[in-house]
């Protein structure tokens, strides 16, 4: 496409010395705070961060809720994916974008928008009232179902649109010849479009992944102090601690963690094929 | 002739631009009210002095590390921050002592107000109480262990212990249960009702929130807040506990080597005046640390004011908060929020 390499780094070299100086540089020392202690390079923060009870708990917490929200948004996304290719040109445009539709609006809003269904006087109280279900409302903010709903409706749209943009790919005869043959549904999905959707699987899920552990809002509005994760923990320590050492060894975690999960996602990938 | 007094006008006019542009003050305050701050005393200092007002904002841990990060070459040369942080601010020698000579307004002050952290180190410019806001038309309360009881469970919010109304809610929790000098058994007490707690807020307008929207329908709060609890549109209650109202203070300091000491203390002291402690008083911002300020009944009512609500005040020493947070911090996080 060029004439010589020279053209292509002078177009690449205005993002590159941004990034490099605007993101990699900052985060580089930001993060290397994580490894000092007392002038020397230590791993201490890091024994410290998880010798403390409440850390493990909230590490756990956002680990177990990363893997819940993921998995529920890919079992949810499958099934909406699979309706939306199989849709008619006119109607698929319009269903899928309903459902790109909540990314155009404010996570903020998004999450108040939980605190008006989930609250006391909210319609899921009311419903459970209302039917007998219970005498008094229920409790459902600031806890860990809370934050898990608001997790999943927040990242749902990008585990679909990345489902969607896989079976799109997948050939039109193939899962009619394999019930022809005798597969039942499961067996399809397991040996067909699985296998046939696992980019999109690895991509969706590491976006669904990775957003969830690092989301700040839905955690902080919905669940809390008394439901913390690792973000909101983080936050804690910049703005109430002023302890950047703790908050450098969350965010070192929370890359870490990011990185493990795509990695893990694409050997789960590589090894079904 | 006339060109010749035009250029000269035109100069000197310059001049004193520059000059006043010359005196610059940059103050550390917090977030709210700004805009009526602005209008009660930044707007009329500046006509006053001919100086330019910097105003920087922002939380208690952003503006006192910024303080400590240009400890050398101080950015900032007055903050207003709580007796606690002033203390530490002085413990890691950032601050000076002020000279009371340079006040005029000192003399006017509520005892208390004079030298809230020792060593003369800050002066208080606003008080306020901090009791139990409630819904007078369900619950009623009479004490403060009455928040950990049977009738508001499920239904109270307390504040985090890392905010400043929250050992002062350990410290009066303590007096109702008989822990008036160990907070340690009052936050295993919090632990043991830890389920009958909605959350364990850091602001007060996630409070004001969520009592309007009915999931929380008692909470201790800063009478700061009052305003917005009242206007609300529902039942709000004021509580008067049998063990009396927490309160506290909000003091101004002085950079250490800030080189702007003549034009801080004229601001510091045109703040604690009569005059603007009276218009930021009737504006429902602070309560005043000025007792020749006269508040109509309507402000007043609404605000921490009159010898006698201050001197009944049960105020937690700031050395006492500064000495024991971190270990409050460690069992709440251990026994609370777990």
């Amino acid at each position: 496409m060029f004439r010589n390499t020279r053209e292509g780094l002078a177009l690449a070299l205005p993002a590159a010395i941004f990034s490099t100086l605007l993101f990699l540089v900052p985060v580089c020392i930001l993060l290397s705070e994580a490894f000092r202690a007392g002038g020397s390079w230590s791993l201490q923060g890091y024994i410290d961060f998880f010798s403390t009870p409440l850390n493990r708990t909230v590490f756990l917490r956002t680990l177990k809720l990363g893997v819940l929200v993921a998995g529920t948004a890919a079992v949810i996304g499958y099934a909406a994916a699979f309706c939306i290719v199989n849709l008619g040109p006119k109607s698929r445009g319009k269903v899928f974008g309903m459902v790109v539709l909540p990314l155009m609006i404010s996570p903020v809003a998004r999450t108040y928008a939980w605190i008006v269904i989930l609250g006391r006087t909210g319609i899921v109280n009311e419903a459970i009232t209302g039917l007998g279900l219970s005498d008094t409302p229920l409790r459902l903010l600031f806890t860990e179902t809370a934050v898990f709903l608001g997790l999943l409706q927040l990242f749902l749209p990008l585990m679909i649109i990345s489902l969607v943009s896989a079976m799109e790919n997948i050939p039109r005869d193939v899962i009619p010849a394999a019930r022809v043959l005798g597969a039942s549904w499961i067996a399809v999905f397991f040996k067909v479009i699985l296998p046939l959707t696992k980019e999109g699987l690895v991509i969706g899920g590491t976006l669904v992944f990775t957003g969830a552990l690092t989301a700040y809002i839905t955690p902080a509005i919905l669940g809390g102090s008394k439901v913390l994760m690792l973000e909101t923990l983080l936050y804690q320590r910049v703005n109430v601690s002023n302890d950047f050492v703790s908050a450098s060894v969350i965010a070192m975690i929370l890359i870490v963690m990011s990185f493990s999960a795509n990695l893990l996602l694409k050997r789960i990938a590589t090894a079904r094929s | 002739m006339k060109t010749q007094l035009s250029i000269l006008a035109l100069a000197s006019a310059l001049g004193t631009a520059a000059h006043a542009e010359d005196k610059t003050l940059t103050i550390s305050v917090y977030s709210f009210a700004q805009d009526e701050y602005k209008e009660a005393l930044y707007d009329p200092f500046e006509q006053m002095c001919g100086c330019k007002l910097v105003v920087e904002t922002g939380n208690s841990v952003e503006r006192m590390a910024k303080i400590e990060a240009n400890a050398a070459d101080p950015v900032i040369d007055m903050a207003v921050i709580s007796t606690q942080d002033a203390l530490a601010l002085a413990r890691k020698d950032l601050i000076q002592p002020l000279d009371s000579a340079k006040l005029s307004n000192f003399d006017k002050l509520y005892d208390s107000a004079k030298d809230p952290v020792g060593d003369n180190m800050a002066v208080g410019y606003t008080y306020y109480a901090t009791s139990i806001v409630y819904r007078s038309d369900l619950v009623d309360i009479a004490s403060w262990s009455d928040l950990l009881g049977e009738d508001v469970a499920g239904q109270v919010a307390l504040p985090n212990v890392t905010t400043t109304q929250g050992p002062l809610t350990l410290m009066m929790l303590g007096k109702s249960l008989g822990h008036e000098d160990d907070f340690g058994p009052v936050i295993s007490e919090i632990g043991a009702h830890a389920s009958d707690i909605v959350t364990f807020y850091s602001r007060s307008s996630e409070l004001v929130q969520l009592m309007n929207q009915q999931e929380v329908i008692a909470a201790p709060v800063g009478r700061f807040a009052w305003a917005s609890f009242k206007d609300a549109g529902l039942p709000f209650a004021w509580a008067e506990p049998e063990e009396g109202q927490a309160g506290g203070m909000n003091v101004m300091v002085m950079t250490k080597g800030n080189g702007n000491e003549e034009l801080a203390y004229q601001f510091m002291d045109y703040w604690l005046s009569t005059e603007v402690q009276t218009k930021i008083g009737e504006m429902l911002v602070d309560s005043p640390a000025n007792k020749e300020v006269e508040l109509s009944p309507e402000a007043a009512d609404n605000l921490t004011y009159g010898a006698d609500v201050i001197e009944s005040l049960n105020i937690l020493p700031a050395d006492e908060v500064l000495d024991k947070r971190e270990g409050w911090v460690e069992q709440w996080n251990t026994e609370v929020i777990q």
